[in-house]
């Protein structure tokens, strides 16, 4: 029978070419700029690290004193930690797997000749980062806790970095100048970008940016390098600003691998909290404390700009006239066939029957508007791509949403062609028999 | 008049297609509300990349000088600006940044307890000779001279407790001092404290749309002695820009050898690459309100060709009662104008919907009436030009049509 309905819809729709055109290209255009920003909405919101990210939380926890007010327009200073903060939770090592990070740009000075300094942006972390985010590995490995303690100098390169300086040979175990100091180079990471950035801090181009290399964490400390992003400080204690109880400039990243691991984490967020509230550090309710899961803190630091939602809503409202175009347009396609449906139902088909046949008939069109959509939607993505946003180099379709357009294009087709469908159903034969 | 006649037959000809009358009304009343927000957005974001700063645009240039590490440098501040404002066809220099670069508000408080903030405003810092080189227009009050200046190392270790003088726009002046008088008013921000020595009639630090672009704080500090990298601004004797900027940027590189220059922009520069998102986004939009324009007119088009064809025997007999070609090319006409108006009508309440919707979400302005009445015009103008086609088709239809098959 299916194939029956095709190929009523086949000639039919041969007989109205210029109808069929319209309204394929109708659908297509709407297909086609919705696709455009549910693309780009995709892959700002897609899953940075699958099949890791479940496993992976941050905590949130609230040093603030209760007077301090936020600026309108400036990042939130709790969304980092504090050095006290954060070495007291890797030290109680209540998770799997955890680490301190934060980023840094630093000047990269190669011994080959021919090659001037120049900056890099890189990450200082605890010695866990690699093996919780499953950083991969060219040669060599991360360092190790021990390193950590003793503040060696040890660097991970990222692959690009260590080819700039080495070439081809990778350079384990070779030595490294970054602003004035030497690392001794114990592993070259494979490629590893994670889209977004989001160990990173949220005040960074956090689609762009890649780190090109990885030093200890307290290295980082000892030398006082420099860091990146939202460094916030709330006290009045003018000393080191990296170690102080009052500056807040680290992410905290930690793997937990079942449900009651979750749960106790989050309790023991909040002891800690009540704790340092018992010692007089914090002001704020310990309740404040949370934990959030990789994708709910994305979802919290809602990194996508408020254009793109604004533009994905406009091209929404765009599909939306589309549809209505279409309804009317299959009205008018349909009531004219009134005649030829009526001596179908004169010929025994029930109302159903009918009623599946412009369902497939509209689905053609769905299928073709979906062909058309999926170029007109490459084209939009590649205008996309043309922006000097940091994110648009990402806006590139992958299956599902190859699949989707085809999806969301059927059922637009198929929604649009319901209400014609239903109308043509209810002619009488009898009357439109006479009219023949 | 004879209009006027027609309208009650096609009033009750309309009643007999109630379902494609209404789907047609819906799509004139949705394209209005996206066509009007979206026209509404396209235009602020072209409105906006015109905006004046107020600074002399087409005169300033910066060259940003950064110190490379662990090279000695000889240039200190105050020989660079005289080496710069020597360049020729410079006529001013000074040690800051202009407008759209790296600007944020700093909120604004009205006393040293720092408890509640009443504005939140540009705070620009620059060396001397910084308001000349922008070119600011003082409407009241006066500039800066050189016995007001504290000194570059006072103000950054903040060794000074004195009130720094400084200029403000005259938006953040009414704003805070509805009653006129801002001169020698004391405020204070995060870090210093400011006594109000001048009213400067604009000084956009950037240009985002929001009411506080125009809030703005100038001072300047003295330097002297320090090696100073970051960025220097020059203004040009008018139409010499892009030769005096590279003169300057060839002398600062010249005096100052442990410098690297990274950045050498002319206003007009900064100025596009600040808009330059927002713009390649409205180009995006004006092509999806090109599209929804056709995509309307199609509909449009196309059910009233299925009208003409369903329609042919009548139209046939009323030709063959007396109906000239031109009545039946206005009853069309006639037609699709009461429809669109019908739309028009729904229109208006589907455009303040959505711009409810976007001002809830997005912060958007208002939308003003005008842009409702220019949508409306455009969709009948749209209409009818979409009509005409199959019109002039129903007008041929012969008066023999009716004779045939009935």
């Amino acid at each position: 029978m299916f194939g029956y309905y095709l190929d009523l819809a086949w000639r039919s729709l041969r007989r109205t070419p210029v109808l069929t055109a319209l309204m394929v290209i109708a659908i297509g255009l709407g297909i086609g700029a919705s696709m455009t920003m549910l693309t780009v909405l995709h892959v700002m919101t897609d899953d940075p690290l699958p099949g890791r990210s479940a496993h992976l939380y941050t905590p949130r926890i609230d040093p603030l004193p209760l007077a301090y007010k936020q600026g309108d327009d400036s990042p939130d200073p709790a969304d980092n930690l504090t050095w006290p903060d954060a070495m007291a939770l890797l030290k109680a090592h209540r998770a799997t797997r955890q680490a301190a990070m934060a980023g840094g740009s630093l000047m990269v000075r190669p011994a080959r000749a021919g090659l001037q300094p120049f900056n890099a942006n890189g990450r200082y972390a605890t010695a866990d980062f690699f093996a919780m985010f499953g950083v991969p590995f060219e040669q060599g490995q991360g360092w190790s806790a021990a390193d950590d303690e003793a503040r060696a100098h040890v660097v991970v390169l990222g692959s690009a970095l260590a080819r700039k300086l080495f070439g081809d040979a990778g350079g384990l175990g070779r030595t490294v100048r970054l602003e004035d100091n030497d690392y001794r180079v114990v592993g070259i990471a494979g490629d590893w970008a994670p889209k977004p950035m989001f160990y990173a801090d949220a005040t960074g181009s956090q689609y762009s940016d890649d780190d090109q290399f990885f030093l200890p964490l307290s290295v980082a400390v000892d030398l006082d390098l420099s860091v990146n992003g939202n460094n916030s400080g709330w006290g009045r204690d003018e000393a080191n600003s990296k170690t102080n109880a009052s500056t807040s400039w680290l992410q905290f990243w930690m793997q937990l691998d079942t449900p009651a691991q979750v749960a106790a984490y989050r309790q023991f967020l909040v002891d800690y909290s009540a704790q340092q509230k018992a010692l007089g550090r914090f002001e704020r309710p310990p309740t404040n404390a949370r934990l959030y899961s990789l994708m709910g803190w994305l979802a919290h630091e809602n990194l996508v700009p408020n254009d793109v939602r604004l533009q994905l809503w406009l091209a929404l409202g765009f599909l939306l006239v589309c549809m209505v175009n279409i309804v009317a347009l299959l009205l008018a396609k349909f009531l004219r066939r009134s005649g030829e449906i009526s001596v179908r139902r004169a010929l025994g088909a029930q109302r159903r029957d009918i009623f599946l046949q412009l369902g497939v008939e509209s689905a053609v069109i769905g299928v073709a508007g979906g062909v058309l959509g999926l170029a007109i939607a490459q084209l939009g993505l590649w205008s996309v791509r043309q922006r000097p946003d940091d994110y648009a180099q990402l806006a590139q379709m992958d299956v599902p949403m190859l699949l989707g357009t085809f999806v969301l294009a059927i059922v637009a087709s198929v929604l649009a062609g319901l209400l014609p469908a239903l109308r043509v159903c209810r002619v009488a034969p009898a009357l439109q028999l006479k009219a023949l | 008049m004879r209009i006027l006649r027609q309208i009650r037959p096609i009033l009750s000809a309309l009643r007999s297609h109630k379902t494609a009358v209404t789907l047609l009304m819906l799509e004139i009343a949705l394209t209005m509300a996206v066509l009007g927000n979206l026209v509404f957005i396209v235009y602020g974001t072209m409105q906006r990349s015109h905006m004046a700063t107020g600074v002399a645009e087409s005169q300033i240039g910066w060259i940003q000088s950064i110190g490379v590490l662990g090279q000695d440098n000889p240039g200190t501040g105050a020989e660079n600006i005289a080496v710069l404002r020597n360049a020729p066809g410079v006529l001013d220099a000074a040690y800051g940044s202009p407008p759209f670069v790296g600007k944020e508000t700093n909120p604004i408080f009205p006393d040293a307890a720092r408890s509640r903030p009443v504005a939140h405003a540009y705070v620009v810092q620059g060396s001397q000779h910084m308001s000349t080189t922008l070119g600011l227009r003082i409407v009241q009050g006066r500039d800066f001279n050189d016995g007001d200046l504290p000194d570059l190392m006072d103000v950054f270790m903040k060794k000074t407790d004195t009130p720094l003088p400084a200029l403000m726009t005259q938006a953040l002046a009414q704003r805070l001092y509805p009653d006129g008088k801002a001169l020698e008013r004391i405020l204070y921000d995060g870090r210093y404290a400011y006594r109000v020595i001048g009213i400067i009639d604009h000084l956009r630090s950037e240009v985002t749309g929001r009411a506080n672009d125009d809030d703005a704080l100038l001072t300047e500090y003295r330097i002297g002695a320090q090696d100073l990298g970051g960025g220097y601004l020059i203004r040009s004797r008018p139409g010499q820009l892009p030769q005096a900027l590279k003169a300057a940027a060839a002398a600062l590189q010249k005096a100052n050898p442990g410098h690297v220059e990274n950045k050498v922009h002319t206003m007009a520069e900064l100025r596009e690459n600040y808009f330059k998102s927002d713009l390649a986004a409205g180009r995006m939009l004006v092509a999806i309100i090109a599209i929804l324009l056709v995509v309307t007119a199609l509909g449009v088009s196309g059910l009233a060709s299925f009208w003409v064809q369903q329609r042919r025997r009548q139209i046939g007999m009323r030709r063959a009662l007396g109906a000239t070609r031109g009545d039946i090319l206005n009853y069309f006409q006639a037609e699709n104008f009461l429809i669109v108006s019908g739309g028009v009508l729904l229109g208006v309440f589907f455009a303040y919907a959505l711009n409810l919707f976007l001002m809830h979400r997005f912060e958007l302005a208002h939308l003003p009436a005008h842009y409702l009445l220019a949508g409306a015009l455009a969709l009948w103008l749209l209409g009818q030009l979409a009509v005409l086609g199959p019109a002039l088709r129903a007008a041929a239809v012969p008066p023999a049509v009716a004779t045939r098959s009935v």
